[in-house]
């Protein structure tokens, strides 16, 4: 067999990463810059990311989008594991089919309509735009990705684990908390991971549920970007790159992690049989 | 693995546990279901389990009695384990009640049946805790105090033979220190009724077989009434006290192993329990020193003798069934003329401490007997196309109506 190396591919890889990641390592590499204009290079510095900690308005943005990230993750996280716990366990009830399509719905929904239809719903109830209903809605899109996750986990999970601990005397609740959550943690850790990166980055549905008193960092960073790129945005925008690889790698790690074990259990088992 | 005679290693016991632990094993006289003034442990009555249309379970009734070892046994899909998950709790019957020591346990969940505790064929142990928290997690339900649970775990690992593993986790061990670690964890409870579903499917053949001895070692030594689902024959006829043979949701028979073996009730156990020659015939004569003739429906006119069963009529169609190792296979002619046969050998099976031979008889039936090869060569040995007489006693042959 002739070896898989060719310039066809070498190139195409080469060409593909560079397509995704020139312009972030620009942004990166500017932020860094001495100069004002984020076009020249004027040596290297990080007075960029001091000057943010002045600035109080991209400082206020920066740690309202962290409070509604953290927020609105917790919430998505036990609706999302409450809605796999019940697609995983319920069996055939009424009405399932429809229930699991409108919980994966919203994962192929364009962010624009989510957005409207959350706004309309909030001034519909005369709910006061702001924090919270940025938080309800990241909550509400969001939540739909930490069920795929939870799911994932729960579809290979032994059941007859959770009626032993039962017979011997714990109680549902019992079960849930020193079983059945301790075993699928690993993944309800990634499905946060997930929501809350989701929730940091995000600026379509944002945009269209906030009110006056609540702007998030994308929200700020696209707002300045129409009177002119600064190299504080790419300072800030650096450090919103490092959270969300931060957030991914462990994520993606965590769900390793479970696979890892997972196969270890199954092999155990298999070496049981033989 | 080996198989001690005696519990060791529970120095730490108090005297009501250490109680328990000793308890003569039941004696070869234990037979409490002939005990009209015994009370059942467990009592089926009229239980019906449904899944939609299917019926799993159909009306049982049942008494199961302190310290049996009871089995339930029939094929996947007999509804075996379906009536095991009712007594665990896990399914509740559609009809019908479950009484466990006089009480009524049919509504209660699993966790409120403290004195039932179940070993899964999965094993089902925490992945996430070490053995020690595995064999300990239902004392900590309870809230016994650490130091308690400490003891106790220790005590139920010893029983098992599995100390020093008590710090590794499920994934570490290999299949049959699995099986003890769910053993050791449904024991650790000290229940009343232990269930166990198929606790030893997953474990190769040599390993099942002292696995069973040693099931049978624990039961004894704690006195604790076990019922086990299996679908292995052998398996119920090693360990169990009293068999109920299962079939499409319904009891076949419940005896013991012996009887099952010897006299079943139907062509059904007789044909899951070891092999058998069945022949359709008809009842000819009730001459009344407690035989019954027989002929064949192939209405050939020969007659067979057989110990009678209850409530024969004439004329009633009945099945003639015979164990392979019932007959005497020999060369030549019997003295006698009653329940023989001449036919001619088709095939011999030879597996060294026995032989299988199948026979074509001069009736047209094909009929499997079994010799042990007690003797080297000294007879001639059969050989195929050899003309063989079978003969067999009139008591070796079982008369079912069903």
């Amino acid at each position: 067999m002739k070896s898989r190396f060719s310039w066809f591919n070498v190139t195409a890889i080469v060409f593909g990463f560079a397509f995704l990641y020139i312009p972030i390592l620009i942004l990166v590499i500017y932020s860094f810059n001495e100069s004002k204009l984020v076009t020249v290079w004027g040596g290297f510095s990080t007075k960029w990311y001091a000057g943010l900690l002045q600035n109080e308005q991209l400082m206020d943005a920066a740690w309202t989008t962290l409070r509604v990230a953290f927020i609105s993750a917790s919430m998505a996280t036990v609706l999302g594991t409450m809605a796999a716990l019940v697609l995983v366990r319920m069996g055939r009830f009424r009405g399932r089919t429809l229930f699991s399509g409108m919980i994966f719905a919203p994962l192929v929904m364009p962010e624009v309509i989510t957005g409207l239809s959350l706004l309309l719903l909030f001034v519909a109830i005369n709910f006061d735009r702001g924090f919270w209903t940025i938080v309800l809605a990241h909550a509400t899109f969001t939540m739909c990705f930490a069920a795929v996750v939870v799911q994932a986990r729960l579809t290979d999970f032994d059941q007859s684990v959770e009626e032993a601990a039962m017979d011997l005397g714990a109680s549902p609740v019992a079960t849930f908390f020193q079983v059945t959550l301790p075993i699928i943690a690993p993944s309800v850790v990634s499905a946060w991971l997930l929501a809350f990166t989701l929730s940091l980055d995000d600026l379509v549905i944002a945009s269209f549920t906030t009110g006056p008193s609540a702007t998030t960092l994308p929200m700020k960073i696209y707002s300045q970007v129409r009177l002119g790129v600064t190299p504080e945005i790419n300072a800030i925008s650096t450090i919103m790159i490092a959270f969300v690889t931060v957030g991914v790698l462990i994520a993606s790690y965590m769900t390793r992690m479970q696979s890892t074990r997972a196969e270890k259990e199954r092999r155990a088992v298999d070496a049981g049989a033989k | 693995m080996t198989i001690s005679p005696a519990i060791n290693g529970t120095a730490s016991g108090t005297a009501s546990q250490d109680r328990r632990l000793r308890t003569a094993a039941p004696q070869s006289g234990f037979a409490p279901w002939k005990d009209p003034a015994k009370k059942p442990i467990i009592r089926f009555e009229g239980v019906t389990k449904r899944f939609g249309d299917f019926v799993a379970v159909n009306n049982i009734t049942l008494d199961i009695y302190e310290r049996e070892f009871f089995a339930l046994l029939g094929p996947s899909g007999c509804g075996k384990t379906t009536l095991l998950r009712m007594l665990a709790g896990f399914e509740r019957p559609s009809e019908g009640r479950i009484l466990v020591e006089g009480k009524d346990i049919t509504d209660l969940a699993p966790y409120e049946r403290s004195n039932i505790n179940m070993m899964f064929q999965s094993y089902a142990l925490f992945p996430h805790m070490t053995v020690e928290r595995n064999v300990g997690f239902g004392l900590r339900q309870e809230g016994m105090p650490n130091d308690q649970i400490k003891l106790r775990v220790d005590e139920a690992m010893a029983l098992v033979e599995l100390g020093k593993f008590s710090h590794r986790k499920p994934h570490q061990l290999s299949g049959g220190q699995q099986q003890r670690v769910a053993l050791a964890r449904a024991i650790a409870k000290k229940p009343r009724l232990m269930l166990l579903d198929e606790p030893l499917g997953a474990l190769d053949k040599k390993l099942r077989n002292q696995a069973q001895f040693e099931l049978m070692r624990i039961q004894e030594q704690t006195g604790t009434t076990f019922v086990i689902v299996t679908h292995d024959q052998e398996e119920a006829m090693t360990v169990a006290s009293r068999i109920a043979v299962m079939n499409q949701g319904t009891l076949e028979q419940v005896s013991t192993p012996g009887e099952i073996y010897e006299t079943p009730q139907t062509r059904y156990v007789a044909q899951f329990i070891g092999d058998v020659n069945i022949m359709e015939g008809k009842v000819v004569s009730l001459p009344g020193d407690g035989t019954v003739d027989i002929t064949p429906a192939s209405g050939d006119g020969r007659i067979f003798k057989a110990g009678a069963c209850q409530g024969l009529v004439v004329g009633q169609q009945v099945w003639l069934s015979v164990r392979p190792e019932k007959f005497r296979i020999s060369l030549e002619q019997p003295q006698s003329t009653i329940n023989v046969v001449k036919g001619r050998v088709d095939d011999v099976g030879y597996l060294g401490s026995i032989s299988h031979y199948h026979v074509h008889t001069e009736a047209g039936n094909r009929v499997t007997a079994l010799r042990a090869n007690s003797s080297q060569s000294v007879e001639r040995s059969i050989s195929w196309d050899d003309t063989v007489w079978l003969e067999w006693p009139a008591d070796a042959g079982v008369v079912l109506t069903a």
